[in-house]
């Protein structure tokens, strides 16, 4: 096979040549060749053949496409993807293997292809560097090697390429930045590396490139800003930079590129204002400078791009007035200054532009009146005017839009009421005139050519009933009508749209039954019917099995909660509250798996919570205020672990204990159970409520000292007040008696020091605090122990062996102990260093409360102060000359009885 | 007719594929982030792109300018990893994307969320170290970070966060002391257990080293 190729252009060569030479001659030449060959063959492949079987064994050939790559051919030139010269000694000049499904590495090998002219390993997956000795194929007019798995540099080796035009590695994982020395290859006409991993600036040599006609890097990390020497590509007619770390200002020297119809600079962060230089890019076709912090006037030359069809201005900080030159845009397609800082009033000169189909001028700051003019834009199919401060009346010629498919002019000022045409003539598909102030009636035809999927009319001044038009309208998938004055009763007809979604009718004055015809919008996921004076649910609600939000709020529904509601198994948010609903809940409650919030509040539900509710994993909010609920708070509702938002159970009949389970709803950051007749003592577990943020227990007829939870401790009284047998915190002393916090200490300052010596003696030497200890029980009959664990307070003058803070206990000091146990500032060093807790960590970490008890300092200290309580008491003894007054063990257990006497 | 169904088609299929309607870039990084997981039990579903905003979404809150405040995505069963473009959610106070399979790293650019009062990525798989632009977020009053396989130490400029009240980074592989300045006095051991975690940093006692 490869022979045959071989031998073909030979063969015709010799047949042009073919005379009357003798046959003898002719055999001679023949054996002369075949002689060549067998010898050629006996000595086995060429040099460059030799070189191509290396550069296949670095690579994988999954699917040998380089099957016919043998090592007993004489030369390559019939090999998959290898074109030779035709002439005499034939020299590889092409080598194409894309597409091949080629991994591995490219062998810097690949240099020693002296002769290639073109080289393409496009669509594989070719991993590491490009060598660098690809720059001694001097002959290289064309290399592809996009979309591989390339990383590394693109190496400076490739501007010694003289001959090169088209350097194309887009889609690859390269990194480092564009070589300068790029800008030796004066024919380069195209340099393609978008989707790279490219950082750096550009090089300044870019501008010594005058056959380059397009240059594409976008989607890389390019820095720095676009060289000024970028003037110098005359002939670019692509400059394509998009979703840079392109910063600075545009050059001017763009507006010297006369050839340019595409300028795509996206999503970097250009700053500046737009040069008005660039009006003289009179070829300039797309101009997309988007998604930058552009600033400053659109310059009216803009007006001077004649040739220009797309012009994306949006997401910039531009200010200043849209000129009027837009009108010369005379081709224009499609125009979008959406979300910039633009003020004044849209140009009547739009008008102008009479091929344009797509017109967003959303997100600014424009004033007046929308232009009668813009009527004349019969192309248009796309309109977006929302979100600025528009007035006057939608005009009235957009009714005869015929093309118009996507009208919004919502979160205007717009006044006067709806073309009443609107639709009769357009195939409208999307429709929002939102938070306007237009009065009036819906048009009648919005849907006329059953186009329509989403009309959101919400928070105008409409009037009167849904239109038939509207109710009929098939296509229909969302229809929002919040926040407007109609009347009537639930639109029926509404209930023959199978494809309908979204029905939200809030805030508007429709009365009566909720019809069970409601039942047939299967599709229904959002029902919003807040805010009215709707009478009677029909059970016919559970048909809705797609139904996520339910809102029935604030209506003068009355009964039982209807069973049916539980097949909305899909429901996650479900509001009754403020009705007249009555009753006890049913534990069906709890099969709603996926509820995230549930409001039942103001009604007048009655009996026991139901436990179920704790099955709600999802819920994230839980009101249930000013109901008739009974019974005690089921512990379950302590499994509800995702509750966050809000746990409000208040205004209710409930009683009980509250249970200790709660402590584990610790992402809740707002807990009320005010207003019930709740008794015992708070849970000690709320200290694991680390979220709360507010809690109300008022009014209850809780009892007992406050948990030390610093939020507790800093609450306004009113969160507890009326409860009578609450104490401590905020509240008055559990021990019934108020006094200063270091009644003792504020003695004398020689006590204090002598007391703060006995302390840190007593951390120096762990045998003291046994001694206490073991004082401590000598003194105190056994039995009275249990006591204080029974979390009784105890009386204020029971003989605690130091004098407490102000209503701080010897329970509050043991509950406090277990709870900062592992906090710093108490942490013995050995328990910092090895993360192990032994018998004396403790009794570091209760020296360090003692400590915090003496000196009123909390156990983490500024720097400047030592750093912790135990460095500051140091400081203290050494400044204050108390070393040398150090009690012997003997004085401390005197102290300590003289103390108590 | 061939082609005309062909072409009807291909524009219902652009239409579904342009956020065409969105107003705002908050619907796109959302939908930016839907593509992202992988969603097996579709609580994504209604996260359509050509809708105006995001508002109407499921497990998405907005307030009343139509600001995304919350994204609710605890116990999604969703899982994949976390892009760039959920540093445009400006408003977001509430990021709940707990108890999920969700890894690769924390994206820096969640240091742009200003006015996230809780981050919740805990329980899930997320790598790599704890990104130090989170103490840009100085309304953060909680963060939990625990039961994932962040690694690396605690970044010291968490101390700034003054607001922070609850930061759970246990169950973790990070590294290093624990820092004991602003907020950090008041969190409990409990927060930092099971790390290679060497300690609290004493200050004054022991030299100031925070380093793995």
């Amino acid at each position: 096979m490869a022979l045959g190729v071989l031998i073909k252009p030979r063969a015709i060569k010799m047949s042009r040549n073919f005379n009357s030479r003798s046959i003898l001659a002719l055999s001679f030449v023949l054996f002369v060749f075949v002689t060549t060959l067998l010898v050629c063959t006996s000595e086995g492949l060429n040099l460059e053949g030799q070189y191509l079987l290396e550069l296949k064994n670095s690579l994988r050939d999954e699917f040998h496409f380089l099957g016919n790559w043998n090592l007993n051919d004489q030369t390559p030139c019939g090999w998959i993807g290898v074109n030779c010269t035709f002439d005499n000694d034939p020299v590889v000049w092409s080598l194409d293997l894309s597409s091949m499904n080629l991994s591995g590495i490219l062998s810097p090998t690949i240099g020693r292809l002296v002769h290639l002219k073109k080289l393409d390993l496009g669509y594989n997956s070719f991993t590491g560097d490009i060598p660098r000795e690809i720059g001694n194929c001097s002959s290289l007019e064309y290399i592809y090697l996009n979309n591989n798995q390339f990383d590394g540099q693109i190496p400076a080796e490739l501007g010694k390429l003289s001959y090169l035009r088209s350097l194309n590695v887009c889609n690859n994982k390269i990194s480092g930045s564009i070589p300068e020395e790029l800008g030796n290859l004066s024919l380069l006409a195209e340099f393609v590396a978008y989707t790279n991993n490219l950082t750096g600036p550009l090089p300044r040599s870019i501008g010594n490139l005058k056959s380059l006609t397009r240059f594409r890097a976008g989607q890389n990390a390019i820095s720095g800003s676009i060289p000024a020497e970028i003037s110098g590509c005359e002939n670019l007619e692509l400059l394509g930079l998009a979703q840079n770390d392109i910063g600075g200002e545009i050059p001017k020297g763009i507006g010297m590129l006369g050839k340019l119809t595409d300028l795509i600079l996206w999503a970097n962060q250009l700053s500046g204002s737009i040069p008005k230089e660039l009006g003289n890019c009179t070829s300039l076709d797309t101009l997309a400078l988007y998604e930058n912090v552009l600033v400053g006037y659109i310059p009216k030359e803009i007006g001077n791009l004649k040739a220009l069809r797309k012009l994306y201005l949006y997401r910039n900080e531009l200010n200043g007035t849209i000129p009027r030159e837009i009108g010369n845009l005379s081709l224009a397609s499609e125009i979008d200054f959406s979300e910039n800082y633009m003020t004044g009033e849209i140009p009547s000169e739009f008008s102008k532009i009479t091929g344009l189909h797509l017109l967003y001028l959303f997100g600014n700051q424009l004033t007046g009146v929308i232009p009668n003019e813009i009527s004349h834009l019969r192309n248009l199919t796309k309109l977006d005017l929302s979100i600025n401060n528009l007035t006057g009346p939608i005009p009235f010629g957009f009714q005869y839009l015929a093309k118009m498919i996507q009208l919004q002019l919502f979160r205007n000022f717009l006044t006067g009421s709806i073309p009443q045409g609107l639709g009769l003539y357009s195939q409208l598909w999307v429709v929002d005139f939102s938070d306007n102030q237009l009065t009036g009636t819906i048009p009648p035809h919005l849907c006329r050519h059953s186009n329509l999927i989403l009309l959101n009319l919400e928070s105008n001044n409409l009037y009167g009933n849904i239109p038939p038009g509207v109710m009929n309208c098939q296509s229909l998938v969302q229809l929002r009508l919040v926040g407007n004055r109609f009347t009537g009763s639930f639109p029926s007809e509404l209930c023959k749209l199978v494809n309908l979604s979204a029905l939200e009718l809030d805030q508007n004055s429709f009365s009566g039954p909720v019809p069970p015809s409601v039942g047939n919008c299967q599709k229904l996921q959002r029902l919003h019917i807040a805010d009215n004076y709707f009478t009677e649910l029909p059970k016919e609600i559970g048909n809705l099995s797609q139904l996520v939000t339910f809102n029935i709020s604030s209506n003068l529904l009355s009964g039982q909660i209807l069973p049916e509601i539980f097949n909305c198994k899909m429901l996650q948010r479900l509001d009754l509250s403020q009705n007249r609903f009555v009753g006890a809940l049913p534990n069906e409650l709890g099969t709603l798996s996926q509820l995230e919030l549930l409001r039942l509040s103001e009604n007048k539900f009655s009996g026991n919570i139901p436990s179920a509710l704790g099955n709600l994993s999802h819920l994230t909010e839980l009101q249930m205020g000013g109901n008739q609920f009974s019974g005690e708070i089921p512990p379950e509702l302590g499994s509800l672990s995702s509750l966050q938002i809000a746990l409000n159970l208040s205004n209710n009949d409930l009683t009980g204990r509250i249970p200790p389970e709660l402590g584990n709803l610790y992402l809740l950051e707002y807990l009320f159970l005010n207003n019930n007749q709740l008794s015992g003592e708070i849970p000690s577990t709320f200290e694991n409520l680390s979220s709360l943020l507010v809690c109300n227990l008022s009014y209850n007829n809780l009892s007992g000292p406050l948990p030390y939870i610093p939020l507790f401790q800093n609450m306004a009284i009113s969160s507890f007040i009326g409860n009578k047998g609450l104490c401590g915190g905020p509240l008055s002393d559990c021990s019934g008696k108020s006094s200063s916090p270091f009644p003792y200490l504020k003695r004398n300052n020689a006590s204090r020091s002598k007391i703060i010596t006995i302390i840190a003696a007593a951390i120096g030497g762990i045998s003291l605090i046994l001694i206490v200890i073991i004082l401590y029980f000598m003194r105190r009959p056994a039995e009275t122990v249990p006591s204080l664990q029974d979390n009784e307070i105890p009386s204020s003058d029971s003989d605690i062996y130091f004098p407490p803070k102000e209503g701080f206990t010897f329970q509050d000091l043991s509950k406090s102990m277990s709870a900062v146990a592992g906090s710093y500032g108490y942490i013995a060093p050995e328990y910092a260093y090895t993360m192990k807790v032994t018998e004396k960590c403790d009794i570091y970490s209760y020296g360090v409360v003692l400590l915090e008890l003496l000196t009123g300092k909390t156990p983490v200290q500024p720097l400047d102060e030592g750093g912790d309580l135990v460095t500051w008491v140091r400081n203290y003894i050494r400044d204050h000359s108390l070393t040398s007054e150090r009690p012997s063990m003997r004085e401390v257990v005197l102290m300590l009885i003289e103390s108590n006497e | 007719m061939a082609p005309l169904s062909l072409f009807s088609v291909f524009v219902t299929f652009l239409l579904s594929l342009t956020p065409a309607l969105s107003t705002n870039s908050e619907g796109n990084a959302l939908h930016a982030l839907r593509r992202r997981l992988s969603d097996p039990t579709n609580v994504l579903q209604s996260w359509d792109p050509t809708l105006v905003n995001p508002c109407t979404w499921f497990h998405v809150t907005c307030d009343s300018n139509n600001h995304v405040i919350r994204l609710d995505l605890g116990n999604s069963n969703v899982s994949g990893a976390l892009g760039p473009e959920l540093g445009e959610l400006k408003h977001l106070q509430y990021l709940e994307l707990y108890r999920n399979e969700i890894g690769g790293k924390i994206p820096e650019e969640l240091g742009s969320l200003k006015n996230l009062v809780s981050m919740d990525l805990y329980e899930n798989k997320f790598e790599g170290e704890i990104p130090k632009s989170i103490a840009k977020l100085k309304s953060l009053r909680f963060l939990r970070l625990n039961n994932n396989k962040l690694a690396g130490s605690i970044p010291r400029e968490l101390t700034s966060l003054s607001n922070l009240k609850v930061f759970d980074v246990s169950n973790n592989n990070l590294c290093g002391t624990i820092p004991v300045d602003g907020p950090f006095a008041t969190f409990p051991m409990e927060s930092f257990e099971n790390n290679r975690l060497s300690g609290p940093e004493l200050q004054g006692l022991v030299p100031y080293d925070f380093g793995c």
